[in-house]
């Protein structure tokens, strides 16, 4: 029993990074249609500037990730901008192309200033809590807690306010949206800039639970969109309930029958719960 | 007058390709292109689902690791000839493809992308991790080919395995263009147009999209086997996404849904980064600054763009 729970608290601590990740792509999805292939290697990208600024330069973590926040905002306007915008009104496909281009030029990047060098982002965190025979690290800890208030506060962004209102207006219906006002122009820069400023948070996270290197940026977009499968494209709940159910299934997966075949019990459930409901756990029938 | 035009342009390229490797004079290029003709094959069949069928699949580079990994297996516990094991290879990727293409069709778009792609993502997994029949990372080597050593078929002389490619790719690009001209590539493209109208005259979609996976896979297979042979080494590295996506750029590059946009894009796939590599680390960046900037300006394609220009020249509308 303290086995299971053992492995439950480190799924829900992996499971919070992946919701993170995809709460970025199914904003985007709901909001788009497109599916943003490059948003791991960009929120990569967001872990590696931290790596760099803590140990190159010397700064505070804290202060780190604040500045890698504001480069991930501005970064994610830009990629709207640039990239997407031009494709807007042609085939899907097409933007999902865009995607893949926009993944190898960030991977490329991220190759040309950091390096390929598997790099962790230092803590100092070395503290183990016990609470009733489950161990938890301090660093693993503190990631659930981030990774929850995050979470709240999107989904208070998205539930409460007026940009965020305008989203989901946009999300639902594009042209009524415009006919009420919404200016549909600049929706997809607030999306993009505080999706990636999320990915950002996920890449930070997983660089200082685990580590950062070349790939595991495809590898965390390809978890971001079977949690959005699992949940269901374009469902904010959906991301939230997908990501931890992926995240503890994976625990388990690793601690109960194999960690080398994890992924592929991970994406074996994830088949299994699209064929029982296409729509995702979530999603709207 | 168009049709001869289109003739003319088949037998040219025919007549080139049958030409290349006597205007080749660096070996490495020559590599290149048996590579590229594999490429043709599976590209070929990632067309029938994509182009046609308007269904983007991120499996093909899976299929073609099934296959390199069937003919290779059956050829080592087995101890089939080559010849039977590249024949076999296709049928073996074709029993996956089924299981795979019948849950993950019932699901449309951009779910239909990622489930394929988490079915590429898996059989990488088991051929890293099954290392007792695939060797895992360090793969296997020492694959025969086909063919004695000496005279006309020896297989081993690089020049003789190109013309065995560029036959198979020929005849493969030959199936395809009459697979597409049949009724069941004409529902293919109905179903790429409009699904539920395809189904409400009464025809049964999901078993003309079926056809069109397991074909796909088949021709990945092919491909795969082929690749297997020529390299006499396979590891899983060469069968992951990477790669998958690198099949539907060939298709979108190339032009998709046309015969011709495929061979054009798996050309374009294996020599561009080739000829990237003058600005080494930038490669990539450069590579994928390069295919944003082709999709946002030439959305149809190579084969569309000079369709085209084609038509502003003769002054007839593209076919």
């Amino acid at each position: 029993m303290i086995e299971i729970l053992q492995q439950i608290v480190n799924g829900v601590a992996i499971g919070g990074v992946y919701v993170l990740i995809a709460l970025g792509l199914t904003t985007v999805f709901g909001i788009l249609g497109i599916a943003h292939f490059a948003h791991g290697s960009v929120s990569m990208f967001g872990g590696y500037l931290t790596f760099f600024m803590v140990t190159a330069w010397g700064f505070p973590l804290l202060l780190a990730i604040l500045i890698a926040l504001i480069v991930g905002f501005l970064l994610g306007m830009l990629i709207e901008l640039l990239a997407y915008r031009p494709v807007r009104n042609a085939n899907h496909i097409n933007a999902f192309i865009v995607a893949l281009g926009l993944t190898m030029m960030v991977e490329g990047l991220n190759l040309q200033f950091f390096g390929h060098e598997q790099v962790v982002i230092p803590t100092n965190l070395a503290r183990v809590f016990d609470i009733g025979g489950v161990t938890i690290p301090e660093l693993r800890l503190y990631v659930i807690i981030a990774a929850a208030l995050l979470i709240i506060a999107m989904t208070l962004f998205v539930e409460k306010t007026k940009t965020g209102q305008a989203i989901r207006a946009v999300a639902e219906n594009r042209d009524a949206a415009i006919l009420m006002g919404v200016n549909v122009k600049t929706i997809p820069l607030v999306v993009f800039a505080i999706s990636t400023a999320l990915g950002v948070c996920a890449g930070v996270m997983v660089g200082s639970l685990f580590a950062i290197a070349p790939g595991i940026g495809e590898w965390l977009v390809v978890k971001g969109f079977a949690v959005l499968i699992l949940g269901g494209l374009g469902s904010i709940p959906g991301a939230i309930v997908g990501g931890l159910v992926l995240g503890v299934t994976e625990a388990l997966a690793a601690g109960f029958i194999s960690s080398a075949y994890k992924d592929v019990i991970a994406f074996v459930v994830m088949i299994a719960v699209l064929l029982l409901r296409p729509q995702g756990l979530m999603g709207k029938a | 007058m168009k049709l001869r035009a289109t003739h003319v342009l088949y037998a040219a390229a025919l007549l080139g390709f049958v030409l290349l490797p006597q205007l080749i004079t660096v070996k490495y290029y020559l590599h290149l292109s048996v590579l590229a003709l594999v490429w043709v094959i599976a590209a070929q069949g990632q067309n029938l689902i994509q182009g046609y069928t308007g269904y983007v699949s991120i499996v093909q580079a899976g299929f073609m690791g099934i296959g390199a990994y069937s003919t290779t297996l059956m050829g080592i516990h087995f101890a089939l000839p080559v010849w039977l094991t590249i024949l076999l290879a296709p049928c073996v990727t074709a029993l996956f493809a089924l299981a795979a293409g019948y849950p993950s069709l019932r699901v449309k778009g951009h779910y239909f992308a990622i489930v394929t792609l988490a079915f590429n993502l898996v059989i990488f997994i088991v051929l890293m991790h099954a290392t007792d029949l695939t060797q895992g990372e360090a793969g296997i080597s020492g694959i025969p080919k086909p063919g004695r050593e000496d005279g006309w078929f020896d297989f081993a002389n690089r020049q003789v395995y190109y013309y065995f490619v560029l036959v198979i790719a020929v005849i493969m690009t030959g199936l395809a263009a009459l697979i597409v001209r049949s009724r069941i590539g004409q529902t293919l493209i109905a179903i790429r147009q409009n699904e539920t109208l395809v189904g409400a005259i009464g025809i049964a979609a999901w078993k003309y999209k079926l056809f069109a996976f397991v074909a796909a896979a088949m021709y990945a297979g092919l491909a795969g086997a082929l690749y297997a042979h020529y390299q006499s080494f396979i590891n899983p590295e060469i069968f992951g996404l990477a790669q998958s996506l690198d099949a539907i750029l060939a298709v979108i590059i190339g032009g998709s849904g046309t015969i011709l946009g495929p061979v054009i894009g798996a050309f374009v796939v294996v020599f561009l980064p080739e000829y990237l590599r003058f600005a080494d680390s930038f490669r990539l960046i450069l590579y994928g600054l390069l295919l944003v900037l082709a999709t946002i300006f030439m959305p149809r394609g190579i084969v569309g763009v000079v369709g085209q220009l084609w038509a502003r020249i003769t002054g007839k509308a593209a076919s």
